[in-house]
């Protein structure tokens, strides 16, 4: 921090082609007026201006609503009003109004167009408001602009108290006359490093100073020793140099404050005073204590705006020195040049204020990043109109005969050439609107399926050709291939979508190819509209099985003769006729059985008990489940007679047995 | 007629709706409530679609149209586009469009005739919409917000836009889109409408929050109640009599 480079003030001024003043200076007591404002609250103001306007307008209850409240324009009707609002000069406001910036005439935007220094709609031209913005900020410093257009940098510090302030609020005359004018007293304290300096100045003359060192800081590993025996917790450091520093920083706070007390009245009496104090020891001695040397909030207090060398009394010099210096620039655009080309060399210092901001404001508009176009070719006026010309050229004639490139013709070559050609052109057309008639009639005819007139076209068309040694064959195919219409559909096709089954049957006959696919990739067979002439092309398909590849025409060949198809049909008949059967004999099963259960269910319980007995015998194959009581014989199949769930096979049997054993009850 | 409705518990239905006089687009949401609520009123009379642009369900806030075409993002897939144009009427053009400002939605509002549009927005962008949604297009700010479509929402007989526009601009803008216009909120106080409010020109939905007063400002802004049978008797009368005598 000590050995931070701070430019030579001079040297800066040079580049700068500023003016350098000092803040007590008549000269800038002559210029500093009260109209001054700070430059960069420029937008604002005016944009408050505005606001007054409209407001004005309103309250004026004026009804014209056809206008344009960013350019403050109104209009005699709807229409100028739409208009306007695609003009540049309309959206170049919208810019402006987007980004604070007060509203330009059309006069102005024109001549600006004109001038071509605006890329006139992205509003690039904010830059160097931007910069000075940054790079004041970046410095602490602050611009001012006068009524004359005069524009001063100096340090925020000699203004406001701390950063946080608003610019805006501030009378900036009324202050610059206290600390500048009224009261040129200014303290200045710099402590760091067991280093202290410091001074109180009078407009630029020093009138109290002084400057001590004490050895605080360790040598070897630097920072101070109260700061190692707050680390270090209870065990401090015992050797003769920690005891030493720890001795001197006392003595270093003792000696600063004697000497702050004897200069209490000045400081008292100063306007301003500026300390640089780094770190929370260095502040302590300053600001700690039971009764600190300086008061924290008081308002003359501020820190020195930039970075400092070791507190010495030329550097204290040094900084009342930059503090007190103002530059003062002709106008605010030289004020922006000089401060952009500073801004090339320190580049650091707006990357710095971006990461501020880390937020993005979604609402406002964003800036537009002008990119160059990839391979822009950069032509001279007399080449374009070479061009043009030739284009012009290329599009009257119909053929391409690689005169694109031309350039070595004169222009009376040029002419001959084109009068050589523009006959050719003529017959061409001629030629071609022939066939296209030719053709239309040969659709229509097709459409309506006129066979009989085709094949009158068809012997004309051979006759022509007769001398020619085409043989009759080629001849059809040549003709009854040929594709008619846009959506290259050949005679099959058309036939096929019209339905002809005549004129199909014809046309394959003449070796119309079933292969030919149209433009939707449809062959005659997939674009036919009924199964009638769908039947037509899989018969010719069966007969002519290897005149043409019929997968590719989409023409199932596996198609079956009439005898295999009868076949076919008998043998489904007769397993459909199988089926029936067994059907049937299902269903009679089915109707027994109900039958059956039907019976069952009329019949009373004793026959059912009867049967269930039956059915349990005959389960039982052949084996004797149940006898008479009395004489053993089989009771199957008979319904047994009994009492005291005795059975027998008859009712004598039954008597016997009572009678042999009588109940005994 | 505006219903409350809400995208799963959500009040932002803007966001995941596209509503046209021409078709309506629903996102692909976790329950079919959502679509069905726009199906059961719309379907009798346009196609109710149910989309995704480029894999996001935030297809209100990506795509703009209207009854004459549909532009969506770049981003949009393949497959999505052709599900489009396979879904809406052969009327609606449906394009991509190569825009930095992705987010259509929210960079311009538009209606049958007339789109606002962002600052920013590409004069390409600005001539395609021109040509596919057969509309003027103007460019502007409203109440000092570029974001046009999020702040501003508009049907053929009026428009809705954000609580602070000045008076001055609702006169500029309303005479700029011939219709009527006032400044509201919706969802109980949001100035985002263009989130709140999907609108054509016989329905519109907004978030279930949206308060009495605020359904009262949409429906008589954008003459949703205007086929009441009170209305035929009331304003149609004369001109029925008229054509009977």
């Amino acid at each position: 921090m000590t050995s931070s480079y701070v430019p030579d003030v001079r040297i800066m001024a040079k580049q700068d082609r500023a003016r350098l003043q000092s803040v007590f200076s008549q000269e800038l007591s002559q210029i500093f007026d009260q109209t001054v404002r700070p430059v960069l609250e420029d937008g604002n103001s005016l944009e408050n201006e505005a606001n007054e306007t409209r407001l004005n307008k309103l309250l004026e209850g004026r009804s014209e609503s056809w206008s344009c409240s960013f350019c403050q324009v109104t209009f005699s009707d709807v229409q100028q009003q739409r208009e306007h609002y695609r003009l540049d000069w309309h959206r170049y406001n919208l810019k402006q109004s987007l980004q604070s910036r007060p509203r330009i005439k059309e006069e102005d935007f024109n001549k600006k167009t004109e001038n071509d220094d605006v890329s006139s709609i992205s509003g690039s031209e904010e830059e160097e408001e931007d910069s000075l913005d940054t790079i004041a900020s970046a410095q602490g410093k602050i611009f001012l602009k006068n009524q004359q257009g005069l524009v001063f940098s100096l340090y925020r510090g000699i203004f406001l108290f701390d950063k946080k302030e608003e610019v805006s609020s501030l009378d900036f005359f009324k202050c610059y006359k206290e600390n500048c004018c009224v009261n040129k007293q200014w303290t200045i304290i710099m402590l760091g490093g067991g280093h202290f300096a410091g001074a109180i100045f009078n407009d630029s003359t020093p009138i109290l100073h002084k400057t001590f060192h004490c050895y605080t800081v360790r040598a070897g590993q630097g920072g101070s020793q109260s700061a190692i025996d707050g680390k270090s917790g209870g065990s401090h450091p015992k050797s003769a140099g920690a005891s030493l520093r720890r001795y001197n920083e006392q003595a270093l706070v003792d000696h600063v404050r004697n000497i702050l007390l004897t200069w209490n009245a000045d400081i008292e009496k100063s306007s301003l005073i500026f300390y640089r104090a780094s770190g929370p020891y260095n502040r302590g001695v300053l600001f700690g204590g039971k009764e600190p040397l300086l008061n924290k909030s008081d308002r003359r207090l501020r820190t020195v705006p930039f970075s400092t060398g070791r507190a010495t009394f030329t550097e204290v010099k040094r900084v009342h020195f930059l503090l007190t210096t103002v530059k003062i620039y002709e106008s605010l655009n030289q004020a922006a040049s000089t401060v952009s080309n500073q801004r090339s060399s320190e580049n650091n210092s707006p990357k710095r204020n971006k990461t501020r901001t880390n937020c993005i404001n979604r609402a406002k508009s964003r800036e537009i990043v002008q990119r160059p176009l990839p391979g822009e070719i950069s032509l001279s006026e007399e080449e374009d109109e070479e061009k043009i010309e030739l284009n012009n050229d290329v599009l009257e004639v119909s053929f391409d005969d690689l005169k694109e490139f031309g350039d070595s013709l004169t222009a009376e070559q040029r002419k001959i050439g084109r009068n050589k050609k523009k006959p050719r052109k003529s017959k061409n057309q001629k030629l071609k609107e022939r066939e296209e008639e030719r053709k239309r009639h040969l659709i229509d005819v097709t459409i309506k399926g006129n066979i009989i007139l085709l094949e009158e076209l068809f012997q004309k068309r051979l006759k022509t050709f007769e001398e020619g040694c085409l043989t009759r064959q080629e001849l059809c195919k040549e003709f009854f291939n040929e594709l008619l219409d846009e959506q290259g559909n050949s005679f099959l096709h058309l036939a096929a979508l019209n339905e002809h089954e005549d004129l199909l049957k014809y046309l394959l006959d003449n070796e119309a190819d079933p292969c030919l696919k149209n433009k939707n990739l449809q062959t005659p067979y997939s674009c036919s509209a009924s199964k009638v002439s769908r039947d037509v092309f899989k018969q010719f398909a069966k007969e002519n099985s290897e005149k043409y590849n019929y997968n590719k025409a989409q023409i199932p060949i596996n198609a079956l003769t009439d005898e295999e198809l009868a076949e076919k049909k008998r043998a489904q008949k007769k397993i459909k006729k199988e089926k029936e059967k067994e059907k049937k004999r299902e269903n009679h099963i089915k109707q027994k059985e109900r039958e059956q259960i039907d019976r069952f269910l009329h019949l009373s319980d004793r026959e059912k008990r009867a049967l269930a007995a039956e059915r349990r015998i005959l389960n039982s194959q052949g084996k004797v489940v149940s006898r008479c009581f009395l004489c053993g014989s089989d009771m199957a199949g008979k319904v047994p007679f009994e009492y005291l769930e005795n059975r027998f096979c008859t009712i004598d049997c039954l008597k016997s047995h009572r009678l042999k054993t009588s109940l005994n009850i | 007629m505006a219903l409350r409705t809400n995208f799963e518990s959500k009040n932002e239905i803007g966001v995941f709706a596209k509503l046209t006089n021409a078709y309506c687009l629903a996102s692909i949401g976790g329950s079919e409530i959502f679509y069905s609520t726009f199906e059961s009123e719309l379907a009798e009379n346009i196609p109710v679609v149910h989309a995704s642009l480029a894999g996001c369900r935030i297809i209100g806030r990506l795509c703009v149209g209207n009854k004459n075409g549909l532009l969506v993002p770049s981003s949009t897939f393949d497959q999505e586009l052709q599900h489009l144009r396979n879904a809406l009427p052969d009327s609606v053009k449906v394009q991509r469009v190569e825009e930095r400002l992705s987010a259509l939605g929210n960079v311009v509002a538009c209606n049958d005739y007339v789109a606002l549009a962002h600052p920013d927005l590409d004069r390409e962008t600005e001539e395609i919409i021109a040509d596919t949604l057969g509309v003027e297009v103007f460019k502007l700010t409203i109440a000092g917000n570029v974001l046009v479509g999020s702040y501003c929402v508009l049907n053929n007989r009026g428009a809705l836009v954000h609580p602070n526009t000045s008076i001055v601009d609702q006169e500029e803008l309303s005479s700029l889109l011939q219709v009527p216009l006032v400044a509201g909120t919706v969802n109980c106080g949001s100035s985002v409408l263009g989130a709140g409010l999907v609108v054509n020109d016989w329905i519109a939905f907004t978030g279930m929050d949206t308060t009495a007063t605020e359904v009262a400002v949409i429906e008589s802004v954008f003459r949703l109640n205007e086929a009441e049978p009170s209305r035929i008797t009331q304003e149609m009368r004369a001109s029925l009599i008229e054509g009977m005598s």
